[in-house]
């Protein structure tokens, strides 16, 4: 019988694992120490949470393969064939810089370098004709020089080839004949939008991880099926949902952003079952966090992303702000004389100065020591922390310098790296229309439940969720998905001169690929859901917004009245005596996978005391606070800040002007008192 | 210390939050904008305090706005005295007042609390158009400044927070395309308003006299970390010199722009003094933009300071009146940027002897291209206006090459254009853009590569082109025995023609047809360091991936190399070839870089050498197409060359 659902997440440091079982609904957690080949990893993580393979009905997986191999360069040798002149797209790109300033600190270096970049004479023109047709000699010549050098996938990207792609065809067409097993993408098929950087390097970077995702998978999908799983291995993709193996191989780019959109889904879903349709996710980890935000059940999305910046991967994204502060992150004092959080980290080794492993600045765990809230024996007793350095570090790195208390200073710490969160929250929220009192905030990560309910007091956020398992938030958002494909494509017109019926044959022919696509993959006609929506603006402006379109589509007024309005809502005014233009239209393509539903808790009555107190410091007062074992807390159980929840993977706080109560999945929800 | 006014977290959550709402201001400005212009980054933020100093300026903004915002809100604050209300809204975009030019256009909010005014927001961007007698508004002949747009001296376009249709449409129909500009001011307009908000929401946590104390304490914590660094320099005086490649309405030489920064204590002093006077073209700078200048580069040494009024505070400049750094009403000063990418390599070059490790030779120039006319692609014909600009190479560095195909100084955050909008928008097909070989000033750390863009006329009439550019004499130069680049300029060849044209670095007006064809190079950086002293191992690579040709690998660096297969990117130095060739380039150069120019120009209208020859190893300076020596230009050329490459190779 296949009850289990696996999720598996592989990180920098652990391996999460995430094991469900459908019929009781419970869920297991396993964490394995990551190793150099993943696969060994969730081997053994699969061995040592005692999982019978045969038995399992779903295994999902988010990655950082893909991720590792574009920022460590350790890519397969790929070449680049495009138009004559055109050699250094992806080199000259837009030219910009990420730091504006430093002039010694440097956009990385493309993903394939000169020597490998080629050129054959075809052009098609603004219009989409041919005006040169492929030079059949020099592409075979072409074909045949990459041949001698022995690339192992190849990029064709041809100037205005998303109106036609009937050069890069014939281009393929060769380069196939010469190398049949090559993997070679086309911009055409990959990303058929306007831009060239953009589009050609979205291909690059599609054709460079093809072989690595390809072979991993594989590996992956034939250690699972040795030892026992049926099914198909799903992989998690940056848009927030998952595709099979058999995808991979044409869109290979989407497994850039694997890893990141874990958390964002896990944290939606978590705020949905407790009633928070509005949610902002806060995963703060050992040296970043992770902001992202879900309005009305749905993840925000961008196309504008990247791994590196400068190498623009246009597929949708689910929207993750990260910034430089974590619990790793130093507090520092500059030389004019400003209290500074992050965004250096002590990192995972030393780490913060209670590690005693030589680091003397102060770090937030430090500071968080010195107040009381994090106890000293942590994950079980696995790790001790030492109070008294952490108590010295502060003193000497910024109690000394602005004269302040050990505990005011530690204070000071954890009020600015919370401030520093704040704008984080504030610029993916309040700066793109959202009012922050309408959001819960789910706070996870080894340290977002130390923080979140301050962070949340600081946005006027009214609740707090600390989900169970704070630490292995991630794997529980793989568990969580969806089989999904974004599609979409340019549609540049004036709404004016729009025709509905034209829009909806675009619409319907993107759908039938689609419905093909996850028809291959096994999804059920009735558990297909497609979402659309056409990116607008008004003439003349640069930039688009993306709004809901209906299917089918009979009215263009009524499109362009959304548009107003969404307009309106982010940007703070409208422009009804404006032409507007449409740019692109997009669709969202989901299978729905059933969701096991998690297992609901009685309220219990029961009151299990303090497993201890403590001493904690709030607003420069010291309070005796009780210390509850999270293990133990029934739902139901409600808790009167000032108090301290410790678990395995995280301590969550509760403030003095706060109260917590478990809910029914036993989630801590944490609000102001009164 | 005013930071002691305020507990530390107070001020560290004060000095982030007034930068995350400027932050906002342009992140809204780029979503909402306009002008293609603004879109591709070059626009500015700033938060000023109730006396119009600035207490805080965008992460993102545009080099070349730096330090000139403060200016234009206290113009402002000087016109409108005593008659400010909430929801007013002014625009400015006067040169004379402390402005760059009349393309950027700053709206200026004052900001309320209690009914009184604690602060201001400020929104400036370049709009495509702001009338003139060109489209774009960069009439390269102008010599004053009637014919290069219109002069918005401050006016109240906004009251209550809507827009005042009369004044907004006047300025809107005095240029080419008045429904954008209307665009661009409520995009302006309402980021000021973001901004507003965020004061507001401050004020409301902290109280108005705590937001008020910030917003100088700020400043104060700005300058106190400047002066700190600068006072652990050496005291001393440090001079250069850089130049203009001419004045189009006087004689042949460069217009140098000369630098004397001293420093005393914790205090800097830029003095322009023996600086050219004004010149007959738009490449003037009025005070505000040298004092841009100066801000920018400086501040490209300081790159982890916040930018405020406090940075401002820590140096002083002297400017001789109507000198081409200090040019007053009504001389054109349109093209402004080319004094000022001068003023910024040469702070670059004063700075890099003091803070060697952020050492960097000169960047390629700021070109501008713009061309106008009728589409006709299609049946209906429609007017287009195709401005254009480039990025090319960037100075070496000390242990580092210069970056390849990187923006202009003018702005590290302006994007390139992609080809394809450009193509769908514009009768002009684009038919090659790519690095330059050789482009790289050699050095032991060479320069990033330029690259070059060709492009074709489609279907058009009643087409007009005119170019922005320099350094086509005044050579991208090389430090520390570097060497220099190559020369900008535009060439055009005519349909059916079968001679190329060169029309330089500097031209308008030009009329081009369907079938016109013209070609645009950008030089790389210059090169840092003696390229004698470069492991030829790097030239090898750089030769592998086409940065650096066979030919000039021998003869810039000395490195022999050998062709062993280049479809299989195999090449091999030839080291006991390298140590001659080496030997010999050492023995000879300082004797080629002084060999009569006469003869040099001879032997290159003969085509016995080419022009990165005459540059780089004779230091000499041609009119390009005519092979005609410019006797001034070269004698200031080889001056400079002398000091920054030969007295350099002389050392080691």
């Amino acid at each position: 019988m296949q009850n289990l659902r696996v999720a598996v997440d592989v990180g920098g440091t652990f391996t999460d694992m995430c094991i469900m079982d459908e019929a009781t609904g419970l869920i297991r957690i396993e964490k394995t120490s990551s190793t150099a080949d993943p696969i060994e990893g969730i081997m053994t993580g699969v061995a040592r949470a005692g999982i019978d393979l045969a038995e399992v009905a779903l295994f999902s997986h988010g990655t950082t393969v893909a991720t590792n191999a574009l920022i460590t360069r350790r890519l397969p040798r790929t070449a680049l064939v495009s138009t004559k002149g055109f050699r250094d797209v992806i080199e000259i790109r837009r030219a910009n810089k990420e730091d504006l300033w430093d002039a010694y600190k440097d956009v990385v270096r493309p993903y394939i370098p000169r020597r490998d970049r080629l050129t054959v004479p075809e052009r098609v023109d603004a219009a989409g004709t041919i005006i040169e047709p492929l030079d059949l000699d020099a592409a075979r010549e072409v074909a045949r020089i990459l041949k001698r050098r022995g690339v192992e996938a190849i990029a064709v990207c041809f100037m205005n080839a998303y109106l036609n792609g009937d050069n890069e065809r014939a281009m393929r067409d060769i380069l196939v004949e010469a190398m049949p097993n090559i993997p070679v993408s086309i911009s055409s098929q990959v990303l058929p939008e306007i831009f060239e950087h953009e589009r050609f390097s979205t291909t690059v970077v599609n054709a460079a991880l093809s072989p690595v995702v390809v072979d991993y998978t594989k590996r992956l999908g034939d250690r699972l099926a040795e030892d026992g799983y049926t099914r198909d291995l799903l992989l998690l993709h940056t848009g927030g949902g998952v595709m099979t193996p058999g995808s991979v191989k044409d869109f290979a780019a989407r497994l850039a952003g694997s890893g990141i959109a874990a958390g964002a889904i896990a944290s939606r879903h978590i705020a949905g079952l407790c009633g928070f349709p509005n949610a902002i996710g806060l995963d703060m980890g050992g040296t970043s966090t992770d902001v992202s935000l879900a309005y009305e059940g749905q993840s925000r999305v961008t196309k504008d992303w990247y791994i590196e910046f400068g190498y623009p991967i246009r597929f949708s994204s689910i929207e993750v702000m990260t910034i430089g502060a974590g619990g790793g992150s130093l507090a520092w004092t500059d030389e004019a004389g400003s209290l500074r959080n992050g965004p250096q980290s002590a990192g995972a080794y030393p780490g913060p100065a209670c590690y005693g492993n030589g680091n003397e600045q102060p770090t937030n765990t430090d500071a968080n020591v010195t107040l009381g809230r994090l106890g000293t024996s942590l994950a079980g007793g696995s790790v001790r922390l030492d109070a008294g350095l952490a108590r010295k570090a502060v003193e000497s790195g910024v109690a000394k310098a602005f004269d302040l208390t050990v505990e005011e200073a530690a204070e000071a710490i954890i009020k600015v790296a919370n401030a520093n969160m704040s704008d984080a929250v504030r610029l993916i929220s309040i700066s793109r229309g959202y009012d922050p009192r309408d959001f819960a905030l789910v706070a996870f990560g080894g340290a977002g439940a130390l923080h979140g309910a301050a962070v949340a007091r600081e946005l006027a956020i009214p609740v707090v969720i600390v989900p169970t398992n704070p630490g292995v938030t991630s794997a529980l958002g793989c568990l969580l998905v969806d089989m999904q494909h974004d599609f979409s494509e340019n549609c540049m017109i004036e709404a004016a001169a729009a025709d509905p019926e034209a829009i909806e044959a675009q619409f319907a022919r993107i759908e039938a690929e689609a419905l093909d696509r996850l028809t291959h993959e096994g999804v059920r006609a009735e558990d297909i859901v497609f979402q659309r929506s056409i990116d607008m603006m008004y003439r003349g402006q640069w930039r688009s917004l993306a709004v809901t379109a209906p299917s089918p589509i009979r009215s263009i007024d009524a499109l362009v009245e959304d548009f107003h309005r969404e307009h309106d809502r982010e940007y703070n005014f409208r422009r009804d005596d404006t032409p507007v233009s449409l740019f692109r239209v997009n669709l969202k393509a989901i299978g729905v996978v059933p969701k096991a539903d998690l297992l609901v808790h009685e309220p219990t009555g029961e009151s299990p005391p303090p497993a201890g107190r403590r001493t904690v410091w709030f607003d420069g007062e010291p309070h005796e606070t009780p210390i509850y074992d999270r293990a133990v807390l029934p739902a139901g159980f409600a808790i009167e800040g000032p108090a301290v929840v410790e678990q395995v993977d995280s301590t969550t706080v509760v403030p003095p002007w706060a109260k917590a109560e478990v809910d029914k999945y036993l989630n801590i929800i944490i609000r102001a008192k009164g | 210390m005013a930071a002691e006014q305020l507990d530390p977290v107070t001020f560290e959550v004060l000095k982030n939050s007034f930068i995350t709402a400027v932050d906002q201001m342009g992140e809204q400005v780029l979503r909402t904008c306009y002008s293609f212009v603004i879109y591709n980054h070059d626009f500015s933020s700033g938060l000023h305090d109730a006396k119009g100093e600035c207490a805080a300026q965008g992460n993102q903004d545009i080099a070349v706005h730096v330090g000139t915002l403060h200016f234009t809100c206290q113009d402002v604050m000087r016109h409108f005295e005593g008659d400010m209300h909430e929801g007013d809204v002014y625009a400015i975009n006067d040169p004379y007042a402390g402005g760059t030019h009349f393309s950027d256009v700053r709206l200026v909010r004052p900001i309320f609390a209690d009914g009184k005014v604690i602060a201001y927001a400020q929104s400036n961007g370049h709009w495509s158009d702001v009338g003139g007698s060109v489209p774009g508004s960069f009439d390269v002949s102008a010599r004053e400044m009637f014919r290069e747009g219109l002069r918005i001296t401050p006016v109240r376009l906004f009251s209550k927070n809507e827009l005042h249709r009369d004044v907004a449409g006047l300025i809107a129909h005095n240029t080419r395309d008045p429904a954008s500009i209307i665009g661009d001011m409520q995009a302006q307009a309402q980021a000021t308003r973001v901004c507003e908000r965020e004061i507001l929401r401050l004020v409301g946590k902290y109280g108005r006299d705590t937001i008020e104390t910030g917003l100088s304490a700020v400043q104060d914590y700005v300058e106190r970390a400047v002066r700190q660094r600068i006072a652990a320099m050496p005291d001393g005086e440090w001079e250069t010199v850089d130049f203009i490649d001419r004045d189009p309405a006087g004689g042949e030489g460069m217009i140098p722009i000369r630098i004397k920064m001293t420093i005393k204590g914790d205090k800097v002093i830029y003095d322009f003094t023996g600086s050219h006077p004004v010149i007959g073209s738009i490449y003037n700078s009025a005070f505000g933009t040298t004092f841009s200048g100066v801000a920018a580069g400086m501040k490209t040494f300081f790159p982890d300071v916040p930018l405020n009024s406090g940075f401002y505070r820590a140096f002083e400049i002297i400017a001789p009146e109507g000198s081409i750094v200090d040019a007053r009403w009504p001389v054109a000063v349109t093209g402004f940027l080319m004094p000022f990418e001068k003023i910024m390599n040469s702070i670059y070059e004063m700075w890099s002897r003091l803070m060697p490790e952020r050492a960097l030779a000169c960047a390629f120039n700021l070109e501008y291209l713009l061309t106008g006319g009728w589409d006709a692609r299609a049946a209906d014909k429609s007017i287009f206006m195709f401005y254009d600009w480039l990025p090319g190479g960037w100075g070496g560095r000390n242990g580092k090459d210069g970056n390849n195909c990187t923006t202009a100084s003018f702005g590290t955050g302006m994007n390139a254009q992609p080809v394809e909008g450009q193509e769908r928008a514009n009768p002009i097909l684009c038919t090659e853009m790519e690095i330059v070989t050789d482009s790289p000033g050699p050095g032991k750390w060479r320069g990033g590569a330029g690259l070059v863009k060709t492009s074709r006329m489609l279907e058009s009439e009643d087409v007009v082109i005119s170019y922005i550019c320099d350094r086509e004499r005044a050579v991208v130069w090389g430090i520390e025995g570097g060497l220099p680049s190559m020369p900008h300029g535009l060439t055009l060849t005519r349909a059916g023609g079968d001679r190329d044209e060169r029309l330089g670095a500097i031209f308008s007006d030009v009329t081009i047809r369907e079938g016109d064809v013209f070609t645009r190079p950008t030089a790389g950086g210059g090169g840092f360091g003696d390229p004698l002293e470069r492991d030829p191992k790097r030239v090898l690579e750089d030769v592998v991936d086409d940065y650096v040709s066979v030919d000039r690998a021998a003869k810039d660096y000395g490195v022999v190399i050998r062709t062993i297969d280049a479809e299989l990117c195999e090449y091999e130095i030839d080291e006991a070839a390298t140590a001659a060739l080496r030997e010999e380039i050492r023995a000879s150069r300082v004797a080629w870089a002084r060999v009569d120019p006469e003869e040099v120009a001879a032997r290159y209208r003969s085509g016995e050498i080419d022009a990165f020859d005459v540059i780089r190893r004779h230091a000499v300076i041609l009119e390009w197409d005519s092979g005609a020596l410019l006797p001034e230009s070269t004698r200031q050329f080889r001056e400079v060359f002398e000091r920054r490459s030969v007295g350099e190779w002389a050392k080691a």
